[in-house]
């Protein structure tokens, strides 16, 4: 029993020693493997600074006159629009967007002041030249922004002449407290009746005076816009864009890697014809895949330990979570990974096929584990798409680990094991095919 | 590495009967049936795509037979355990080691993976090493080894677990005469050591370090004999060549060829040189003296001869169609 046990072992070490020794033997693919994420991340990082786009404006005011200039000059408390220039011409500010040389041409509605008496809305045109959706919805926002400031600067005026207006009638209605404090005096005594009706009169002169004192009194922006709002996120840390994305890059990254390592390893075998040999030596399939499995896993996991030190250490990514959560949670994430790779290479015939399929399966992480799109936006029956990387659960996990300083969450953790245990089961049954007779 | 000590060598290790493995309609290896005496070098020879492999390939369990049945170390291959794997070492036809490791690490994966022990595994590779004449070149790379070297180094993954019973395909192929002369050599200290070398080859020529020669051909196996006895059978006989001093009379001829062990008609190779086919050469031999000096020939020279394999084998296969087509 100890002999076959022993020999399990040593079976079990020709590949864990063999995958190592041929990924060591190519130090530039090391190299490449720790120093291209940290790269990538670095320069993304440099890259995307924590601010928002400035839009270089032109305004078109047709008809400039006062209120054209001010529309103009609200746009200062608006640091995404960049106050470009000023033209009369619409058409010529339309060849300017076409011709790239600003982002936004703003169409100042003519006669806005007498529109709005006469008891209609007056309408801004923003026109833009983008193409990107996200883009658009930026530009889409910021002109609602735009428009509610310009709402805003425009009430805020005429509360201020409202509150200018209120000081002469504050003057009157002190007049008219006076008068009526003379007209109460004069009441004849046994007049009970019209002395209660001018004490009454009296109360609400006074209290319309204060109302009028406490409007005056108030600043035109508080009664203009009496809330306003603060968002602050739990960590109480604001994240840079590199901060959001550098845990999903790692899980991209180590994804990628054990997915493009595992899928050439047994189909190369395959190609080669060692898998003959194996055939007729004492090893099993099963033995074949855990040493595969173990040799990967532990380059896999120094090299996730390189990165990520890099990533904390040099890029100085938050990590709030435990690092047992993190090691826990990135050996799941390579050995579902694995999981895939190893599938691939049973399935392909060829390391074309292998190495494409590996792409594909990149391709689709970006885009539907969660990397730059929310999941949530995402239609229910993709999720199932979703949810069946690795990288998904992987994201998820790091993000909430190292962002959010929270715990795996559990249902993500025995998902995603359960996909890699099920990979793994499928995997050794596709090889022992492939060993067998 | 010497089994001679421990290992019973009496018996067969492969026996075959009817053997048949077809692909869809194609027959690649046709009822075949023979036997592997233990601790003999068993040449497997035919042309290119005649089934050799596929006849290994049934052996080592890697196909499962159409029909019919084989036996190896009295097990059916396809139900061999790890210990029954254990006795086997099969060498492939092409190079399949890892190129990026070197040829030390080859084969200590090889040991690995046929569950070899570290305890003395050192030493057990150092020797085999030298035993394939590469323990100079132990650190190069294997893809820096030349086309020689590299079969040097599988036929020393092969025997790394030191097994009763070896399969090679092709192990000469595609390397230069010396080096498969050498081989040869190993394949010879090999059986030496009480190891059963099962050798598929398409160089006929070959045959002559075998024990016993199996002859494939398109899927079926025409015979299996000696070398010398492929040659018996190739001709119908033994080969007697008579030079003579002078020119040989047809009337001579036609005396020689009335003798009752001569078999056929003689061969004229020119004036003074003929060929004669007879049962036996040793017994042939002084009766043709005999015969020549009664009928005044004067005999220079007379000697066996044993044509090529090269010849054996077309004479053999040309044999083999003939039948075929009468049949037909």
């Amino acid at each position: 029993m100890f002999k076959r046990f022993f020999k399990f072992l040593i079976r079990i070490s020709s590949f864990m020693s063999k995958e190592l020794t041929e990924i060591l033997r190519q130090p530039k693919l090391i190299l490449t493997l720790v120093l291209g994420p940290f790269l990538v991340m670095f320069l993304f990082g440099l890259g995307y600074p924590d601010q928002n786009r400035t839009l270089r404006t032109t305004f078109v005011a047709e008809d400039p006159n006062s209120i054209q200039r001010d529309m103009k000059l609200f746009t200062a408390s608006i640091p995404a629009i960049a106050d470009q220039d000023t033209e009369n011409n619409k058409e010529l500010a339309l060849a300017k967007l076409a011709l790239n040389q600003t982002d936004l041409v703003i169409l100042i509605p003519k006669n806005a002041l007498e529109t709005v008496r006469s008891n209609q809305q007056a309408k801004f045109i923003i026109y833009h030249n983008e193409v990107d959706p996200f883009q658009i919805a930026y530009i889409n926002s910021i002109a609602r922004i735009y428009t509610d400031e310009v709402n805003r600067r425009i009430l805020q005026s005429v509360t201020e002449t409202g509150q200018q207006d209120a000081g002469s009638v504050q003057g009157n209605l002190e007049n008219a407290i006076t008068k009526t404090q003379a007209l109460k005096q004069a009441i004849p005594p046994g007049d009970t009746n019209t002395a209660a009706q001018v004490s009454e009169l009296e109360k609400d002169l006074t209290t319309v005076q204060e109302q009028l004192t406490t409007f005056r009194s108030m600043g035109s922006d508080v009664l203009v816009s009496p809330f306003t709002v603060d968002t602050t996120p739990l960590s109480n840390v604001e994240f840079t864009p590199t901060d959001f994305f550098a845990p999903a890059v790692i899980v991209l990254l180590l994804q990628h890697l054990s997915i493009t390592f595992a899928s050439l390893s047994i189909v190369r075998e395959r190609r080669s014809g060692i898998i003959e040999l194996f055939r007729v030596a004492p090893i099993t399939a099963f033995e074949t895949l855990i040493g595969k499995f173990l040799s990967y896993l532990l380059f896999e996991i120094l090299l996730a330990g390189v990165i990520t030190i890099l990533a904390v250490w040099l890029l100085k990514i938050p990590m709030f979570g435990l690092w047992t959560n993190y090691v826990i949670a990135v050996i799941i994430l390579l050995f579902t990974s694995l999981g895939v790779g190893f599938f691939i290479s049973l399935i392909s015939e060829t390391d074309t096929q292998a190495v494409q399929y590996s792409m594909l399966l990149l391709l689709a992480s970006i885009f539907f584990s969660g990397f730059f799109l929310d999941l949530r936006l995402m239609w229910q029956p993709i999720k199932v798409l979703a949810w069946s990387l690795p990288a998904t659960y992987g994201i998820r996990m790091l993000q909430d680990i190292m962002l959010r300083g929270a715990s795996i969450p559990p249902l993500i953790f025995e998902g995603l094991a359960l996909i890699g245990i099920g990979l793994f089961l499928v995997n050794w049954i596709l090889l022992r095919r492939r060993m067998e007779a | 590495m010497d089994l001679t000590k421990n290992k019973n060598l009496s018996g067969d290790v492969v026996d075959a009967q009817e053997l048949t493995k077809t692909f869809g309609e194609e027959v690649a290896v046709n009822s075949l049936t023979m036997k592997v005496p233990r601790g003999t070098i068993f040449g497997f020879i035919g042309p290119s795509g005649c089934g050799k492999t596929t006849t290994v390939r049934l052996m080592t369990g890697i196909l499962k037979p159409t029909s019919g049945q084989v036996a190896v170390l009295g097990k059916q291959p396809i139900h061999f355990s790890k210990s029954d794997q254990e006795k086997i070492g099969y060498l492939i036809q092409n190079f399949v080691l890892y190129p990026e490791l070197t040829v030390w690490e080859n084969l200590n994966f090889a040991a690995s993976f046929y569950g070899v022990g570290l305890f003395g595994r050192h030493g057990r590779l150092n020797k085999l090493l030298e035993f394939v004449e590469l323990k100079e070149a132990k650190g190069k790379l294997a893809r820096a080894l030349s086309g020689g070297m590299k079969r040097r180094l599988s036929l020393a993954a092969t025997l790394v677990h030191n097994p009763e019973l070896l399969f090679l395909d092709e192990p000469t192929a595609g390397i230069d005469p010396i080096l498969r002369r050498k081989f040869w050599d190993y394949f010879k200290g090999l059986q030496e050591q009480g190891h059963t070398l099962f050798i598929t080859t398409q160089y006929v020529g070959e045959a002559a370090y075998c024990d016993l020669v199996g002859v494939m051909y398109e899927g079926k196996l025409l015979m299996v004999e000696s070398p010398e006895g492929l040659r018996h059978k190739a001709y119908g006989g033994d080969i007697i060549g008579i030079k003579t001093t002078e020119w040989i009379r047809y009337e001579n001829r036609k005396k020689l060829e009335s003798l009752p062990f001569v078999k056929g008609k003689i061969k004229v190779i020119n004036d003074q040189e003929i060929e004669i086919v007879v049962d036996e050469a040793n017994t042939a031999m002084p009766a043709l003296m005999e015969a020549s000096k009664a009928a005044r020939i004067n005999v220079e020279k007379i000697e066996q001869i044993s044509p090529p394999f090269d010849d054996v084998f077309v004479r053999l296969i040309e044999k083999e169609t003939t039948n075929v087509q009468k049949i037909l």
